[in-house]
């Protein structure tokens, strides 16, 4: 990544964080422009997974989010985290997908709540996830929502490096192939059978860490970071 | 802050591996979450580990090959393996190379909570600290029953345990509990001036001391049954069993004028009745027609089923078949001396190999010979001609197959006088060429099992001083018992042996059993060791400090540990109508005995070098 990029970045989040006036997420913002040091070398990540009512986030509500922490390229298991939230009426049919019910979610935390906590977690760390955009949009919507305002998030998609990687390879993408289960097969890693926000935040974070792997030492993670 | 469900998949991995399965729930989800998540790709070839950061490696999926620092392959390890744990027991500098086979997702296990677990859980620190130095014995569920019992079930005395614990009357009834906990047993005699008094049961402590809230520090009289029932050391077990049944009780005091001499209970009678060999022995003694012998000797395969089901030590079921055996071998002999007339001279009948050993199992052939006072003459030769050949023609008949090397009485070549015997011997001694050494594996191991042991002993001795202390002989027989080697150890559905190879089974005799008698055997003979049997020459070699103790000991059990899978083995072929065999798949072996085994093999591995070592003083 060129120096010229590194300070736009820099620049960007600056400019943010003077606009913010909410203090947790002023102090996530700041943290996330000390990551953007051009020879930062040992950057920490935080695998992260949002479980939805649905893929609007206009209209969708989120109800569980699970993170792992990242540390010197191993999955911090002692520091992985879940939390169920409160939502606005029922999670209808979505259960089907997440598994998770109405009553389940009736000792959860309030959406405000969870997202000072959340911001709290991430702080000074990239999160790493899978189809990241999609979570980060939610997480936006809903700062926006409860706090008239939103950071810029640093975020690396896992599905964005499995694509570039994919197509160094193949001519097209085939339907269903950068999933996540998908993903983590071609790297050998474990089929988990149970579904949960904290179950797939580790399987994204396996496979982030089988992705750094193959792609060797001389590889700059910087590059695949991105701002939203 | 987390449950179980959470991180389900690395709860469930770990859960299912030994030795985490012994540790409780707390414990378990405690030690998940401990764990740190790598992966080792393997374009990055090496896996280097740190020694300032010891951590036990634990393979979720993947592969890895471990080698020593002379780049000689030590192991290769698949999912649910483990490496790293060597330095982390000696603190030791790493001198091991980990070379990644495949891609690998690995999860780490910091000293701390390792070394945390060592100390709270002994199966786990017995688990890791296959250092060879901690007994293989204690890991294993043997199931040691002792078989003393079988020696006789007919009246109880063999059945009871002698010097009963007791307790005065007028003892406090803590001081009874804690009397009972220190022996570990389940009731206890209360004696008033050496005569029985009472008894106390667990049931007893529960039910009038616990639940009535009494206070402990009463004298024990006060909750004792008084004048509990008494049976005498000749009552039969027959009787005593009917006496439980009627008056539902679990514990007999045993008594002579009064005095208590031992205390019978429920299960020491359970367990005796696992002795119908005692029962099939007596029918096989009481046949007087071959016909008789073989239709009672169906009934062997079916006593090999129980014996492999009661869990009994493999060392202990060995000696019960050798044992029927040896019966059945006699009685044929008597029947056809009866048919044909009495021997015109003195003879042994001999028995070699699995049989002399004392360590017959599921699928025993014959291995037998005659030993003739003297130079017989054509008459007397052809008298014994007829002998060997029905008594050999019966044993095939009972089910134990003519001897495919046709190492057997009937075969003149092993019908020999005892100076034809020894100078065949001193012919193998002299010149051990590779038929002599086979013959030697065979041959060296013999008992006698009919006819005058004065006989028989001459040429025992006779042999026994031949090889005494024979260097060359004893070098030639070394070098033979080593071009057979144990596994390495085990990797997904193959075995691996030790260049590296992979197949797909084992065979637990040849490649373990074997061996062991191998080295059992040169000790013995090199010492002029009379006894023939595999644990009792490795007991005596202890005894006289041939071998040390520490060796000696993880040798018999490993011994013992391949025995015990070699039967259970065969006792699942049976079940699984497959035809018995000492080929062991190892897909059939659970996580810890996968492990165990691979540490037995170790075991014999190392006893192997240290054979070399002294008898061909080379490395």
């Amino acid at each position: 990544m060129s120096r010229v990029k590194q300070l736009w970045r820099k620049h960007r989040l600056t400019k943010q964080l003077q606009r913010l006036s909410q203090p947790v997420l002023q102090n996530y913002q700041k943290l996330s422009c000390d990551l953007m040091q051009p020879n930062h070398c040992a950057i920490p990540f935080v695998a992260l997974d949002l479980e939805m009512t649905g893929l609007n986030p206009k209209t969708d509500q989120i109800i569980s989010i699970g993170i792992v922490p990242i540390n010197l390229d191993k999955l911090q298991l002692a520091q992985a985290q879940h939390k169920k939230l409160q939502i606005k009426g029922s999670v209808g049919d979505s259960a089907i997908i997440h598994g998770i019910v109405d009553h389940q979610l009736e000792q959860g935390v309030d959406t405000r709540t969870a997202l000072l906590w959340l911001l709290t977690q991430l702080a000074g760390k990239v999160i790493v996830a899978h189809h990241g955009h999609l979570d980060i949009q939610f997480l936006k919507t809903q700062l926006n929502y409860h706090f008239g305002e939103s950071v810029i998030f640093c975020y690396i998609d896992t599905l964005t490096i499995e694509r570039e990687r994919w197509l160094r390879q193949h001519d097209m993408i085939y339907e269903g192939c950068l999933r996540l289960g998908a993903s983590r097969h071609r790297y050998h890693l474990p089929v988990y059978g149970a579904h949960s926000a904290l179950i797939d935040a580790l399987a994204c974070g396996e496979l982030f860490l089988a992705q750094r792997s193959a792609m060797g030492n001389g590889v700059n993670i910087q590059q695949w970071i991105e701002l939203k | 802050m987390m449950d179980e469900t959470e991180i389900l998949p690395v709860v469930q991995f770990i859960k299912a591996l030994a030795p985490f399965d012994r540790l409780s729930e707390a414990d378990l989800l405690q030690t998940c979450q401990s764990l740190t998540v790598g992966y080792y790709s393997k374009s990055l070839g090496e896996l280097l580990l740190d020694h300032d950061n010891l951590q036990l490696y634990i393979v979720r999926t993947g592969a890895f090959e471990v080698k020593g620092s002379q780049g000689e392959l030590i192991d290769r390890l698949g999912e649910g393996d483990y490496f790293g744990f060597p330095s982390l027991l000696s603190g030791d500098e790493i001198s091991n190379q980990v070379i990644i086979l495949e891609d690998s997702l690995v999860y780490h296990l910091s000293a701390s909570t390792f070394d945390s677990l060592r100390q709270r859980y002994k199966e786990f620190d017995q688990f890791f600290n296959r250092a060879y130095a901690k007994r293989m014995r204690q890991l294993s569920s043997f199931g040691a029953v002792a078989n003393e019992a079988l020696a006789s079930t007919s009246h109880i005395h063999h059945l009871m345990s002698p010097q009963p614990v007791s307790i005065n009357i007028n003892e406090p009834i803590q001081r009874a509990a804690q009397i009972m906990q220190q022996h570990n047993v389940s009731s206890i005699l209360v004696i008033d001036n050496q005569k029985l008094s009472g008894i106390i049961t667990d049931k007893d402590l529960r039910n009038r001391v616990l639940a009535q809230g009494i206070d402990v520090e009463l004298p024990v009289h006060k909750v004792m049954t008084g004048q509990p029932m008494t049976i005498s050391a000749d009552t039969l077990v027959f009787d005593a069993m009917l006496a439980m049944s009627e008056k539902d009780i679990h514990h007999l005091a045993v008594v002579n004028d009064g005095i208590p001499i031992g205390v019978l209970t429920s299960s020491d009678i359970l367990r005796a009745q696992s002795s119908e060999p005692q029962l099939l022995i007596n029918q096989l003694n009481r046949q007087t027609t071959v016909a008789g012998l073989i239709q009672v000797s169906h009934q062997i395969p079916q006593l090999f089923q129980h014996l492999v089901h009661a869990d009994h030590r493999a060392h202990d079921v060995g000696r019960i078949l050798t044992s029927v055996t040896d019966v059945l071998t006699r009685r044929l002999i008597e029947i056809n001396q009866q048919l044909l007339g009495a021997a015109p001279i003195a003879f042994c009948w001999l028995a070699f190999g699995s049989q002399a050993r004392q360590d017959q199992m599921g699928c025993s052939d014959q291995d037998n010979g005659l030993l003739l006072a003297c130079e017989p003459n054509e008459a007397e030769a052809a008298y014994f001609a007829n002998l060997t050949k029905a008594v050999c023609k019966g044993l095939n008949e009972c089910g134990y197959v003519f001897c495919p090397g046709n190492i057997m009485a009937q075969n003149p070549k092993w019908r020999l006088s005892l100076e034809k015997w020894q100078q065949c011997f001193h012919s193998w001694v002299k010149a051990p060429e590779p038929l002599a050494l086979m013959h030697a594996s065979i041959f060296f191991d013999m008992r006698c099992i009919y006819g005058p042991q004065t006989l028989f002993s001459q040429l025992q001795q006779h042999v026994l001083t031949a090889t005494k202390n024979n260097d060359i002989f004893l070098a030639a027989m070394t070098n033979n018992a080593l071009t057979e080697s144990t596994p390495l150890g085990f990797f997904r559905k193959f075995v691996v042996e030790r260049d590296g190879s992979e197949v797909k089974g084992i065979d637990l005799k040849h490649k373990g059993s074997a061996l062991v008698n191998d080295i059992a055997r040169i000790y013995a003979l090199s010492v002029g060791l009379e006894e023939v049997n595999t644990a009792k020459r490795i007991q005596a070699l202890i005894e006289t400090k041939i071998l040390n103790p520490k060796d000696g000991s993880n040798l018999a059990d490993a011994h013992e540990f391949i025995a015990h899978l070699r039967l259970s083995n065969q006792g699942y072929q049976a079940q699984h109508g497959v035809s018995m065999s000492n080929f062991l798949i190892p897909q059939h072996l659970s996580s810890l005995i996968r492990h165990q085994l691979r540490a037995a093999f170790h075991v014999v591995h190392d006893a192997q070098s240290g054979l070399k070592l002294q008898f061909t003083r080379s490395f």
